[in-house]
């Protein structure tokens, strides 16, 4: 299970630039809600106002619309609308701690849709400015496992608080007492999974560009009421709180958590980073996938690619080119007849012109078979800038390292390899991050299905034979590790 | 299906509204009919309950599906204590009648007799079924078939004090009846009676009616009949047209009343109890009851539901009679009966008295149940709510929620508009600085004040306008936690508590340091500051005070704000003396801090929290170290700039276990 995970982790390291940027458009936020979908596009609101649009999950720019100004806002898909919740108040910047805590819905998040409308905000908590309390930076949980919505909320200024609102209507359970779960963070949000409630929170030194140390944290419990401990056991009521993401890669302060399922096994964590270094040290938009390790959510590295054996997890073996296997030309010593007195010598790697010569000269099936780091094993990722992209990456073209002889799909479903990339939909993959730190692999197209894959993907048909089939987390067969060595 | 079971298992049965004294009574469900009775030292509430139109049943007319009982201890506090009757469980009724009209309930013998009108399965009209319970609660068990010889609605029984019941209704006039022992059963003959015939409707056949209609009572539309004893005296109340439109006067129900010395009368028509509802509501209907000494009115009208006065809520009133036994006409109020107590949110909407131009509206004339806020016009106008109880408070300040389109001030006062003011409210709604401040004209914001003057026991709240309109929603008073008390100079040695602790602090009045951020805190940074101030530490005349913490922590922030000059961009010096019975080897310091925080046992730094901290539970550790038996002096400063100040401390042993046996021999 480590192994798995630091495999991923380790690969990325390695590379010696960003070949990709984050979020790309113009994904500048502070506090961003959880992404939200609607009719097929995504959307992200901030602190202020507004909030983010984006088609396909990758490129972001202004527009997202909500009205009643204030702070950090969070979205809920209930039933067939969206539940919009906000704090009106400033968490004591620029004023007192008279927090006040507001939900509306909408139809629609798309505010070009003759159905974009929000209903009259209706206060659901309030901290009426004398008490350890902040009532700003609401986040919500609709629990798949009773059907109520919590809400925390809260900042530095004293307790983090849970509320239950009626999911029918926005308000607030009549009855419903405010209970104290967490000191030390604002920006919280509460997730649950596999049965247990996460309660994520951010630490540190908000809003002070490239020198805020902003982090998320976890604690977790059985009860959604708490106690969340962390991974000593200390209460988040005591500060508690083991770290989700921190700085790192160019950018720092990550906070405001958000998450997002895509599929089973494929989930992503959204929050901002308060300065960008590639970007001015702006406050932009950040996705990364969201790992789970030991029942502990962490942030994974954003991929950038880079070259790489693409390992099945099924049986470990690597996605090559069918073509003849070169032997490595080699002064054999046996071992009983080693000559310790020589001096050592480096054997060179086969490389791509010794055997580039016996490959086939039109389109090359593939097979996957033991890893022996020679040149049609070893894979070359690259971020396709023009082509788009998913929450969390853009289409990425795979091609032989050193050539363009790219991976493609075929109308088969089965796959080969072009002589020459095209920037053809079928050579252009999606790539994620699952949460067991394995790779998910996708064309963006599979010619003579209609429209964007989403659910064919690199696959295992056998130990030795690769296919496209329906993505199964539950299957080995559908997971790949990225490994540059 | 399972998840919808179980969330309406948690929201739907039971539940309390908290210290609303005003009217309406019940403000999350129509209510309409309210018999309420004395059961057990209680007040029960048994109206009826209106719900919109169903779909297939008359638009703009009645609808109600089952009943509910609520109760009471205050007549403020009602605790709802779900449905008891519905009508898919009556044998004989029609499951979608939606006829359940006014009800009664009574007790004899320990048991309770719920009466209730519903549409029968088969035939017009109404008839009137028993349930019974061994509490005024339930659960009720229903009689497989209505009262013979009933045929009407709006039952009333009255137990007499010889035992004998008698039972009223309303049906082809108002009808008494002698009840037999067993509370189901009409005693005496019934008899034949041709049924009016209803213009387009075929003609009934003959039906067999009990009882007698009610002789002296005047001529015009009549329903809703309760009747009781007080003294000698039986009343016979009733809802009464006295209006036409011929002679302009307003066609709908007063309460009225008739006396007798005899349970079914002749009766002695006395007048009303109260006159139409000035907003057109038709109906009235209504009871008496004496609780605790006093005698009340429960009535309806449709505040809810301004525009459709068959969506109903129950009201209360107090009522007085004069000497000779007739009844003081009774005027509805917003402000309804009980004692508000002051720590609930007070609905000053539902006022007792106003200056004139004070306007109430709703706060969301699609979901009325939200209630309704008061606007102050402007300087001078004025609103009184009476009857707030002061008792509980301590250490109180006071919390509005209001709304003003321009800044502006309110004052809320003792008595009356020029009353001893008790809080005063600025109400700033634009403001220039700050970037999350813009305009908050025309939002509700929760505003707080301190208290200048606390009235004694019960009294009455006077809001008064100091400056341009101010919109009101509630007001409620608050105590503040108690986050520490000073150590007496006779108070015996402290201990660190169960988990080690220390609670017993000297603490320095606050010194200022203007901070704007809290990254400036460096070690370099700090061990110059402090070793600055503490050099001057022997000069400062500043005052020390020996307090022991109400939690684990030590609040800084609320000790500055009780004795410092600001709580912002403070300095705190700290100092705790540990007496230990022997020498503590290898223990560590175990600290948290918001912010930053300098350590020194026995006048040697132990350990150092720079940076913007907030406080956690042993965030640092000092090395290991050894407290010496006897005497041990454990200093501390924490300085923050923008912060909730505060700081816990403890000692861990080699195992992480906190040394809690030493004492803390602090004294003032």
């Amino acid at each position: 299970m480590n192994k798995k995970y630091l495999t991923g982790l380790f690969a990325l390291c390695l590379l010696p630039f960003a070949l990709c940027k984050a979020q790309v458009g113009a994904p500048y936020i502070h506090d961003p809600s959880t992404i939200a979908e609607c009719d097929g596009k995504y959307y992200t609101f901030g602190t202020g106002g507004g909030g983010l649009i984006s088609d396909d999950g990758w490129s972001w720019h202004s527009g997202a619309e909500r009205p009643g100004g204030g702070a950090a806002p969070d979205v809920l898909k209930i039933g067939d609308r969206y539940l919009v919740i906000y704090g009106a108040t400033g968490g004591g910047l620029g004023g007192g701690h008279n927090g006040r805590i507001l939900t509306m819905w909408n139809k629609t998040l798309d505010p070009k849709s003759p159905d974009f409308k929000y209903t009259d905000a209706v206060e659901v908590c309030a901290s009426d400015g004398m008490e350890d309390q902040d009532a700003i930076d609401p986040g919500m949980l609709l629990d798949p496992t009773t059907g109520r919505l919590w809400v925390s909320y809260g900042t530095y200024f004293g307790t983090i608080r849970l509320i239950e609102l009626d999911p029918t209507t926005g308000f607030r359970v009549k009855g419903n007492q405010e209970k104290n779960i967490a000191i030390d963070c604002e920006a919280t949000d509460l997730i649950w999974r596999d049965g247990w409630y996460y309660l994520l929170g951010t630490h540190g030194t908000c809003c002070d560009g490239v020198n805020s140390t902003y982090n998320i944290v976890v604690g977790r419990s059985r009860s959604v009421e708490g106690p969340y401990l962390d991974n000593v056991g200390r209460d988040m009521y005591h500060g508690g709180g083991k770290m989700v993401i921190a700085a790192g890669d160019r950018v720092c302060g990550p906070g405001h958590f958000g998450r997002t399922i895509i599929d089973e096994g494929v989930e992503i964590m959204s929050c901002h980073y308060e300065a960008d270094f590639e970007r001015s040290g702006r406050s932009v938009l950040g996705i990364r996938p969201l790992l789970w390790k030991n029942g502990w959510p962490v942030a994974g590295e954003r991929f950038k690619g880079g070259t790489f054996e693409i390992e099945s997890e099924r049986r470990g073996y690597a996605l090559e080119l069918t073509v003849d296997f070169v032997r490595i030309q080699q002064e054999r010593e046996r071992f009983w007849q080693m000559d310790l007195s020589k001096p050592l010598v480096s054997i060179p790697d086969q490389k791509l012109e010794d055997v580039v010569g016996t490959w086939p000269q039109g389109n090359i099936p593939l097979r996957c078979g033991d890893y022996m780091f020679r040149p049609h094993q070893r894979w070359t990722i690259t971020p396709v800038d023009e082509a788009g992209g998913y929450l969390s990456n853009p289409y990425f073209k795979i091609t032989i390292a050193g050539t363009e002889r790219a991976l493609a799909a075929t109308a088969d479903k089965e796959l080969t390899t072009v002589p020459q990339f095209t920037g053809a939909e079928e050579q252009l993959w999606r790539i994620e991050q699952l949460t067991d730190g394995t790779f998910r692999i996708m064309p963006k197209h599979v010619p003579g299905i209609e429209g964007t894959n989403t659910r064919l993907c690199l696959y295992s048909a056998a130990d030795s034979t690769p296919t496209l089939a329906e993505y199964d987390f539950q299957s080995d067969n559908a997971k790949w590790n990225l490994r540059n060595h | 299906m399972k998840h919808k079971l179980s969330l309406s298992l948690v929201l739907g049965l039971l539940s309390v509204s908290f210290g609303k004294a005003q009217n309406p009574v019940i403000h999350d469900l129509f209510t309409a009919d309210p018999t309420a009775r004395v059961f057990n030292g209680k007040v029960y509430l048994y109206p009826s309950h209106d719900i919109l139109p169903v779909e297939g049943t008359r638009p703009n007319w009645f609808c109600m599906a089952d009943y509910h009982v609520f109760s009471s201890e205050n007549l403020v506090d009602w605790t709802d204590h779900g449905v008891i009757v519905s009508q898919e469980q009556v044998p004989w009724g029609n499951p979608t009648g939606y006829s359940m009209w006014a009800p009664d309930c009574v007790e004899k013998g320990g048991k309770y007799y719920f009466y209730f009108p519903n549409a029968p399965k088969s035939g017009r009209g109404f008839a009137i079924g028993v349930a019974t319970a061994d509490q005024p609660e339930g659960p009720f068990r229903l009689e497989s078939e209505p009262i013979k010889g009933v045929s009407g609605i709006d039952p009333c029984v009255l137990v007499d004090e010889d035992g004998q019941s008698y039972i009223y209704w309303s049906g082809m006039g108002i009808r008494g009846a002698k009840l037999k022992q067993n509370m189901k059963e009409l005693d005496g003959e019934l008899r034949e009676m041709k049924m009016p015939r209803r213009e387009g409707m075929p003609e009934m056949p003959p039906m067999l009616v009990g009882g007698e209609e009610m002789k002296g009572l005047p001529e015009g539309f009549k329903e809703g009949p309760f009747a009781f004893r007080r003294g000698n005296w039986y009343y016979l109340t009733f809802p009464w047209v006295r209006g036409s439109k011929e002679n302009g006067a307003n066609p709908t129900e007063t309460l009225a009343y008739a006396m007798s010395k005899s349970p079914l009368g002749p009766w002695d028509f006395k007048g009303i109890i109260m006159a139409e509802h000035e907003n057109h509501c038709w109906t009235n209907h209504h009871s008496l009851v004496e609780y605790q000494g006093q005698w009340y009115l429960f009535y309806h009208n449709n505040a809810y539901s301004p525009n459709d006065d068959k969506r109903r809520s129950v009201c209360i009133e107090k009522v007085t009679f004069n000497s000779d036994g007739t009844i003081c006409e009774v005027k509805p109020t917003l402000r309804g009966v009980g004692v508000a107590p002051a720590t609930s949110r007070i609905d000053v909407d539902r006022y007792s008295a106003i200056s004139e131009g004070c306007t109430t509206a709703f706060n969301d004339t699609t979901a009325t149940f939200r209630g309704w806020h008061a606007t102050l016009p402007g300087k001078g106008s004025w609103l009184r709510f009476a009857d707030a109880d002061f008792s509980p408070l301590t250490d109180a300040y006071l919390v509005a929620c209001v709304k003003a389109n321009a800044n502006t001030a309110f004052s809320v006062r003792e008595k009356s508009a020029k009353g001893k003011v008790i809080a005063r409210f600025t109400v700033t709604v634009k403001s220039e600085q700050g970037p999350f401040r813009r305009d908050m004209s025309g939002q509700w914001l929760t505003l707080t004040a301190p208290l200048e003057y606390t009235p004694k026991g019960t009294a009455d709240l006077v809001v008064t306008c100091e400056g341009d309109a101010v919109s009101i929603d509630w007001l409620q008073f608050k105590n503040r936690p108690r986050y520490f008390t000073p150590v007496a100079s006779d108070a015996s040695p402290a201990k660190p508590d169960e988990q080690g602790f220390i609670r017993r602090w000297k603490l320095m009045e606050p010194i200022a340091k203007p901070i704007r951020s809290n990254i400036i805190f460096t070690n370099t940074w700090l061990r110059e500051t402090f070793d600055e101030e503490l050099a001057r530490l022997p000069k400062q005349k500043a005052k020390w005070h020996t307090l022991d913490s109400e939690n684990y922590n030590m609040k800084l922030f609320r000790f500055a704000e009780k004795y410092g000059s600001q709580t912002y961009g403070s300095l705190f010096w700290c100092e705790t003396v540990i007496d230990c019975p022997e020498e503590m080897q290898n223990v560590r310091l175990a600290a948290g801090s918001n912010g930053a925080s300098i350590w020194w046992l026995n006048d040697q730094e132990i350990l150092l929290l720079e940076g913007d901290r907030r406080m956690v539970v042993d965030d640092g550790v000092s090395a290991r170290l050894t407290l010496n038996k006897g005497r041990n002096v454990l200093r501390c400063a924490v300085i923050n700039g923008p912060g909730l100040s505060d700081m816990c401390v403890r000692f861990l042993d080699e195992n992480g276990k906190p040394v809690t046996n030493f004492q803390i021999p602090l004294s003032k």
